[in-house]
């Protein structure tokens, strides 16, 4: 059974298409890379996957769930870390990740333990009681990641998780992904930095709505350049050649 | 029960950490009650008094005297002779223009007339003016009319304004600090991008209204002792009924505040549109309140709104309970309506509130 299944999805916006007959599956335990310029249709694509929009038309189900019917139970199974914040600025972290549990009706030994586990993962070292606002940019999106996570969802839909973070940040975060997915947690990912891109197992590319391409980083550059050695190929040629150019 | 415990925390956390928020809750209450309570006063004092013509009669000389005693009114300077223009220039309130040849010699006639001009550009001063003059005129002359009434003033015996005018403000406030706390606790999440972290869990739709209504009840409630408090201090309030059915009554209205915050929130989209859909509301509920206007001095269509409006029935509350110490059939028909409004307000926005974004 695939983590994630769409099958000509659409979310239509009065007369404007933000989704247009969308159709891919995300296999269990991949790292999903879904890439595209603003308004290609990502976010939307990932609010309808987490329950939060409805789809005009056609079907997406997660974990076999079906978004339309099921949503209650979609939530559940998923963790979300949206594009903007996760977290509320004015509480601390210990108080935060409180609230989420109380929000996902965690049981207190669970929660510890989940808690516990996440933070030594992020090598959480301030004190718990700081005020998320304190905290560095890129600390704050950890934590969010450990939010997103703590209920041990069997997917993470991250959005943008990375926007604003240094690079050092970046490769911390993303080394937090690739654990995820070793734990066997399904990873589905948007991005705007190609070097994060390249380590995706498959990488959707949108365009205005549209999948215009999807396959793993290495294929993407051999279908996009045939005559070239995919080696010589960057991603970000990928990119510029496949949503930008032609 | 455990999310309902989490949004409390959470609210309670986020609203006591706020500064802003903290004024709201516990600062502007004593400020406001303070400033409305002694500004918001319908006797005249101070009425500067003149009399054209001069002090020359007997009559005259002990009416201004009485007048002067009565420390209602204050001697006028001015600087012109004619009485139109002394008011005109704003040197005087009223001015008494001595008749043709003399007050005492028209009295002697039989019956005098005295001119009295008084500037009614402020219509209830001008109305306390008129009266203070009566009450003189009756004071100088012993009529004794066969038929003489025992007044007796109930509750509010020295007919202090400030007592029939506290409960008024005491109930805005309460108003005013649960809409805004309420809505914009909402709207602050919608525009910050947490409520959709709030909504991507696994919660029910009243799961979200309850913790966004219980803690808000609460902060509302804690703010009643504060005002009550200030209110009995500052201005000699009584508290003649049961302090429980005075909480009682205020419970349920903030209820019903907290629901129609809950409401707006369900509308606005920032905390700037939650802020004026909370004063779009107060200032006709405040006015068709009868807060300041008697209800049943207004047309009817007016009065209708006045019969919707929740704040009606607790300034009632607070008066009766207050006051006069409470009527068993009063308080109860109040409070079953404010329940039945609480209830309205909070289901509505439950029906209105939706998990998913749009």
């Amino acid at each position: 059974m695939s983590a994630v299944q769409v099958k000509n999805l659409s979310v239509q916006f009065g007369d404007f298409f933000a989704v247009k007959d969308l159709s891919f599956s995300v296999e269990k335990g991949e790292v999903f890379g879904f890439l595209g310029a603003n308004g290609a249709g990502k976010t939307t694509t990932i609010r309808v996957l987490c329950g939060l929009l409805l789809p005009s038309a056609g079907q997406a189900s997660v974990c076999g769930l079906d978004v339309l019917s099921d949503a209650f139970e979609v939530k559940k199974k998923v963790g979300y870390m949206s594009q903007k914040f996760t977290l509320y600025d004015d509480l601390t972290v210990k108080e935060n990740l409180d609230f989420t549990s109380a929000l996902r009706k965690m049981e207190p030994e669970k929660f510890r333990e989940q808690k516990e586990k996440l933070l030594k993962m992020i090598r959480f070292k301030s004190s718990e009681d700081i005020l998320v606002r304190d905290l560095p940019g890129g600390i704050k999106q950890q934590v969010s990641l450990v939010a997103a996570v703590l209920h041990d969802p069997e997917i993470v839909f991250l959005d943008e998780p990375t926007a604003g973070v240094s690079p050092a940040f970046r490769q911390r975060f993303w080394k937090l992904i690739g654990g995820l997915a070793a734990e066997g947690k399904t990873v589905f990912v948007t991005t705007h930095y190609m070097d994060e891109a390249e380590q995706c197992g498959r990488i959707a590319l949108m365009k205005s709505g549209e999948l215009i391409a999807l396959d793993s980083p290495q294929e993407l550059k051999r279908n996009s350049f045939p005559d070239r050695e995919p080696q010589e190929v960057s991603l970000e040629d990928v990119f510029i050649e496949q949503v930008e150019g032609g | 029960m455990k999310t309902l415990w989490g949004f409390i925390r959470k609210e309670f956390r986020q609203t006591l950490r706020d500064p802003r928020m903290r004024i709201l809750l516990f600062l502007a209450p004593c400020v406001q009650l303070t400033i409305f309570g002694v500004a918001l006063s319908t006797e005249a004092k101070n009425i500067r008094l003149s009399v054209v013509g001069g002090l020359s009669d007997t009559t005259l000389q002990e009416i201004h005297r009485k007048a002067l005693a009565s420390g209602w009114f204050i001697p006028a300077r001015t600087s012109s002779q004619d009485p139109f223009m002394q008011i005109q220039n704003d040197e005087a309130d009223a001015v008494m223009v001595t008749p043709v040849g003399g007050l005492d010699r028209s009295l002697g006639r039989g019956t005098g007339e005295l001119q009295l001009l008084i500037n009614a550009t402020n219509v209830t001063r001008a109305q306390g003016i008129e009266r203070y003059f009566s009450s003189i005129v009756r004071s100088l002359y012993e009529f004794k009319p066969p038929l003489s009434f025992d007044v007796r003033v109930l509750y509010n015996p020295a007919m202090r304004t400030a007592l029939f005018l506290v409960p008024g403000v005491m109930s805005m406030l309460v108003c005013l600090i649960t809409i805004l706390l309420t809505s914009m606790s909402i709207t602050r999440e919608k525009e910050l991008g947490t409520f959709e972290t709030l909504i991507a869990a696994p919660v029910r739709p009243e799961e979200v209204i309850l913790g966004k209504t219980v803690p808000f009840v609460l902060l509302g409630m804690s703010n009643i002792p504060l005002i009550v408090g200030v209110a009995m201090a500052l201005f000699g309030m009584p508290l003649r009924g049961s302090l429980w059915l005075l909480l009682l009554s205020a419970f349920v209205f903030v209820c019903c505040t907290v629901g129609i915050g809950l409401f707006i929130s369900t509308i606005a989209r920032t905390q700037q549109q939650s802020m004026m859909g909370g004063f779009l509301y107060l200032f006709p509920s405040v006015l068709l309140s009868g807060m300041v206007f008697p209800v049943e001095n207004m047309p009817w269509v007016l009065r209708v709104f006045s019969y919707i409006n929740p704040l009606t029935y607790f300034i009632e509350l607070l008066r009766n309970i207050m006051l006069k110490g409470g009527d068993a059939r009063l308080i109860v028909f109040n409070i079953l309506i404010l329940s039945a409004m609480a209830l309205l307000a909070i289901t509505v926005s439950w029906r209105r509130f939706k998990t998913t974004l749009s």
